[in-house]
């Protein structure tokens, strides 16, 4: 069949720059290798690779050009477009589209390496051809998963060119291809509404340019292990190795931020495998770059410093395997699904896993043996303690992220346990004190040795402002955590002392503090974790109807309050009105006011929060929180029930009416709900004072006894079966505080069941909604000190490269 | 001996404990049958929400309490009190991970948390056409 209107020429395109790209990488990677033999052949070899990599570069233009191109006319004929894309997205999120999938995002991924690969080429001078080999190895390697070529009936790689929705084999079978105007019917599935956020903007770059930025100590570290020159790769390694942790840390709290914003999850942290994979390499990166700045100043701790690096790179690639290949299952909420490329990401991995271990291996007699310890009082043995603190605490966060892995190879059955986040936080809390505190001190030793009477003089004022400072947060918030508080100590410490150190030490040159202010910011971001953290304070409290003590404790979830439309409840300080919903486009939004009580016990309004529930017919209902900030606190809420099923605002009945009834059998102690109670049915009884009922005695009477509970109190309700001759004339029993009416219909004596109706008035089927709401304390210190790590990375880069 | 080997056994001890706490401190996945063995124990039970059984949620009683039926993947039903909320887009769940304790004599699952998939969200949705 002839299909019309179709744009084939683009994925043509697109794939000639996939198929381009990934051939002029693979020679790039070839002439580079020959290049750095340095031999009479090398710099014709060396030309060689470097237009080479200029083509691959351009291809991978090429191919983001072309996808762009793509997603911009909505030709959704192409399977990619059609899956992260529709006509009625915004056309801001179209970058959001383009790095949804995993093609999009290796993509992205590889764009960022040839922005470096184009800067190294110009900057690593002698080290260009071994470095330069390895980058364009590892664009080889990336290429290919964009490659979606059959080699032996394996399919390599994904191509977001090739694959046509129609020839797509999940849609193979659907009429409308059979239409040769099919496009003209179709519409994009649309991009998930969580990543509808400009988070998702800047995110995902942001992260994926730090994990390329891990490419380039590990290419150094190679080329130095490869060439023999295991001191010369530290300093040109060193400034990437920091602009590394800068923007990876920010890409990391960026996610936090979307989380916190965009996600239901009810924090910024939750422990997440996604968000290990990528907090697991940032913790060994910044490791990394603490070694090479202690080799660099005394050439020590080579051999680690060789391992970190090469670790770190190694890492990236285990948590690109482990977010990718649908490994983590049910373990994580944001996993990509699996596109039958992890047997591909593992040889990937492996490859240079075993590169990296079999130079390090055969360089191992070249290292120089250290006759002489580095002194205890040395600021390069408590760097040195620092990165395998680091280290250690990386390793925690790894093996139980790999649970499913461990069970996958050895076949276990094990699952997360309920605590998730409690348990790392346990074992995370004494590596965080440990950090920061070497934070706090490490400035004040100096390589080799430090006269130690001169460093607890220049220490002791700090301490004991800190000190104070603890024990003045300790009693204004509260802080009533005696197990967090030497973590809150440590980080006012390490806070205190470096702002100390800038100030006396470095006499306020902002140009050479760039190390005590990204200090300051990191002991920042930790102080803000564990305050808004430890202090977080969840709200909305309901009471339980039913008890679940025998279950322990913590069971229930008891986090969630119920708020009926124009009803003022107390929650937190304040006062709330859900004041009803309201629907733009697919979101609905649920109004809540926020009042507080002044003196004269008047209600003043001080907010309005509107969380939402998305509705896109393709991917269902998802909530998204609404947060107040304040410069203390945030108010988080977010809605997680809502009846989604009459968006059409009702016209309100005269509440008095009653709804049509609802019939329900029940033999003794059965239970039955109405939407307000729990109605028990406890007994039968044929004593019955006739005269209160106005029967005559030779009616036959039976009353029913229920008891009635809903969340305050118990009521009772005795509705009577009356046959009056020889017809049923019931007498209906009210309960009108809850707007209940029952009638008793039936006796089955034959097995004791019998029949009642149960009517209700109207106003209680009232809209309402069941939220979730969290006082987040002093959360700002936590994005402030983001910022203020950022800037302080970038001043000691800045200095670094100046020298 | 030197610094190096007490951080050094410091670290390898550090982290055969992480390994011991961490496999100490996870739950099972299982069926319900193996759940009945042990009441009271916590456990990941994987399974499909029954479609013909009724579910209850009466949020103006109790916001945090849920009931459903559940059929695990060795085809195994139980009926489930979930203490929570029900969660938003229940009904187009495919599979669902329960978390929680079998309750004898009563029979039932009383889960703490749930996860779903949910096909619709990530997966599903064919080509159609549009107007």
């Amino acid at each position: 069949m002839e299909y019309l209107n179709e744009h084939l020429w683009i994925g043509q395109v697109g794939n000639l720059f996939v198929i381009l790209s990934f051939v002029f990488a693979l020679l790039a990677g070839l002439s580079y290798f020959f290049a750095a033999r340095e031999n009479e052949a090398a710099p014709s070899w060396k030309r060689i690779a470097r237009i080479s990599f200029r083509i691959h570069a351009l291809s991978v233009v090429g191919i983001v050009g072309s996808l762009f191109v793509m997603l911009y006319s909505h030709y959704f004929e192409y399977e990619y477009v059609w899956h992260h894309s529709s006509k009625e997205m915004p056309m801001r999120y179209i970058l959001s589209c383009f790095w949804e999938g995993q093609e999009g995002s290796f993509l992205l991924w590889t764009f960022w390496h040839v922005v470096i690969g184009l800067i190294l080429q110009r900057t690593s001078k002698t080290f260009e051809a071994p470095v330069m080999a390895t980058i364009s190895l590892v664009q080889a390697f990336l290429t290919s998963m964009l490659l979606g070529i059959f080699v032996f009936e394996h399919r390599i790689g994904s191509n977001p060119f090739t694959v046509l929705l129609r020839n797509h084999p999940d849609f193979s079978n659907i009429p409308l291809f059979q239409n040769p105007h099919y496009l003209d019917k179709l519409d994009g599935r649309g991009l998930n509404p969580l990543l509808q956020n400009y988070w998702m903007t800047i995110h995902p770059p942001t992260l994926f340019l730090g994990f390329a930025l891990t490419v380039v100590p590990f290419a150094y570290a190679i080329a130095g292990l490869w060439k023999n020159r295991l001191n010369e790769w530290i300093k040109p390694a060193l400034p990437w190795a920091f602009i590394g942790v800068a923007v990876l840390g920010v890409g990391i709290l960026m996610g936090g931020a979307w989380a916190y914003e965009a996600l239901s999850f009810g924090g910024f942290w939750a422990w997440d495998p996604v968000e290990n994979a990528s907090l697991v390499p940032w913790l060994t990166l910044v490791g990394t770059a603490h070694l090479l700045l202690i080799n660099k100043n005394n050439g020590q701790s080579l051999f680690v410093a060789f391992f970190l690096a090469i670790l770190t790179f190694v890492l990236i690639l285990y948590s690109t395997f482990l977010t990718r290949s649908g490994i983590l299952g049910d373990s994580s909420v944001h996993a990509f699904t699996d596109l039958g490329m992890s047997g591909q990401l593992l040889i990937y991995l492996f490859f240079f896993l075993f590169l990296g271990v079999f130079l390090l291996f055969k360089n191992r007699k070249n290292f120089p043996k250290h006759t002489e310890e580095e002194g205890i009082w040395s600021r390069e043995f408590w760097m040195f303690v620092g990165a395998i603190v680091l280290l250690v605490s990386s390793f925690q966060i790894m093996f139980y992220t790999s649970m499913p892995v461990w069970n996958k190879l050895f076949d276990l059955h094990k699952a997360p346990a309920k605590d998730v986040i409690g348990f790392y936080n346990s074992w995370q809390l004494p590596f965080a004190f440990i950090t920061t505190l070497l934070i706090a001190v490490g400035q004040y030793f100096r390589y080799k040795s430090t006269d130690i009477k001169v460093f607890l003089k220049k220490m002791a004022a700090s301490f004991i402002f800190s000190l104070g400072l603890t024990f003045l947060v300790f009693y204004t918030i509260h802080f009533d955590k005696p197990y967090y508080s030497i973590l809150l100590f440590s980080s006012i410490f390490a806070a205190v002392a470096n702002a100390n150190y800038m100030f006396l030490i470095l006499k306020g040159k902002i140009r050479k503090a760039g190390a005590s202010v990204a200090h300051i910011g990191f002991a920042l971001v930790m102080l803000g974790v564990l305050i808004s953290t430890s202090k977080k304070d969840i709200i909305s409290q309901n009471t339980s109807g039913k008890s679940v003590e025998s279950l322990g404790e913590k069971f229930s979830n008891n986090d969630n309050i119920l708020l009926t439309q124009g009803d003022t409840l107390p929650m937190g300080k304040y006062l709330v009105t859900y004041m009803g919903k309201r629907t733009v486009g697919i979101n609905i939004y649920f109004d809540v006011d926020y009042f507080t009580k002044d003196a004269n016990g008047k209600l003043k309004k001080e907010f309005t929060l509107s969380p939402l529930v998305q509705t896109n017919p393709r991917m269902g209902n998802v909530a998204e929180p609404d947060t107040r900030h304040f410069p203390t606190f945030d108010v988080y809420t977010h809605v997680t029930f809502a009846d989604l099923e009459n968006l059409k605002e009702k016209k309100e009945d005269s509440t008095d009416e009653y709804a049509t009834a609802k019939n329900h059998t029940l033999k003794k102690g059965d239970t039955i709900f109405s939407s307000n109670a729990i109605i028990v049915f406890d007994s039968l009884s044929t004593r019955i004072d006739k005269s209160k009922y106005k029967l005559a005695e030779k009616d036959i009477a039976v009353q029913a006894h229920f008891r009635v509970l809903d969340i305050k109190k118990t009521y009772s309700a005795s509705p009577l079966y009356v046959i009056h001759d020889n017809l049923i004339q019931p007498v209906p029993f009210k309960v009108d505080e809850l707007g209940l009416q029952f009638m008793f219909w039936k006796i089955d004596p034959s097995n004791g069941k019998i029949e009642i109706s149960l009517q209700e008035k109207k106003s209680n089927t009232k809209d309402f909604i069941v939220m979730q709401a969290i006082v987040f304390p002093y959360i700002n210190i936590l994005w402030l000190g983001a910022i203020i790590m950022a800037i302080g990375t970038i001043l000691a880069i800045i200095e670094r490269i100046r020298k | 001996m030197k610094k190096i080997h007490i951080i050094g056994i410091v670290i390898i001890a550090v982290a055969i404990g992480a390994i011991f706490t961490t496999l100490n401190n996870t739950s099972t996945y299982a069926s319900f049958s193996e759940a009945c063995t042990e009441p009271g124990s916590e456990f990941h039970v994987v399974g499909k929400r029954d479609k013909e059984k009724e579910m209850v949620y009466e949020p103006k009683v109790d916001a945090n309490l849920f009931s459903f039926y559940m059929t695990d993947n060795k085809g195994k039903e139980c009926k489930v009190i979930l203490h929570k909320n029900k969660p938003q887009d229940f009904e187009h769940s495919e599979q669902i991970v329960l978390i929680g304790k079998m309750k004898m004599p009563e029979n039932e699952f009383q889960a703490s948390d749930i996860l779903m998939k949910c096909p619709s969200k990530y997966n599903d949705g064919k080509p159609q056409a549009s107007n």
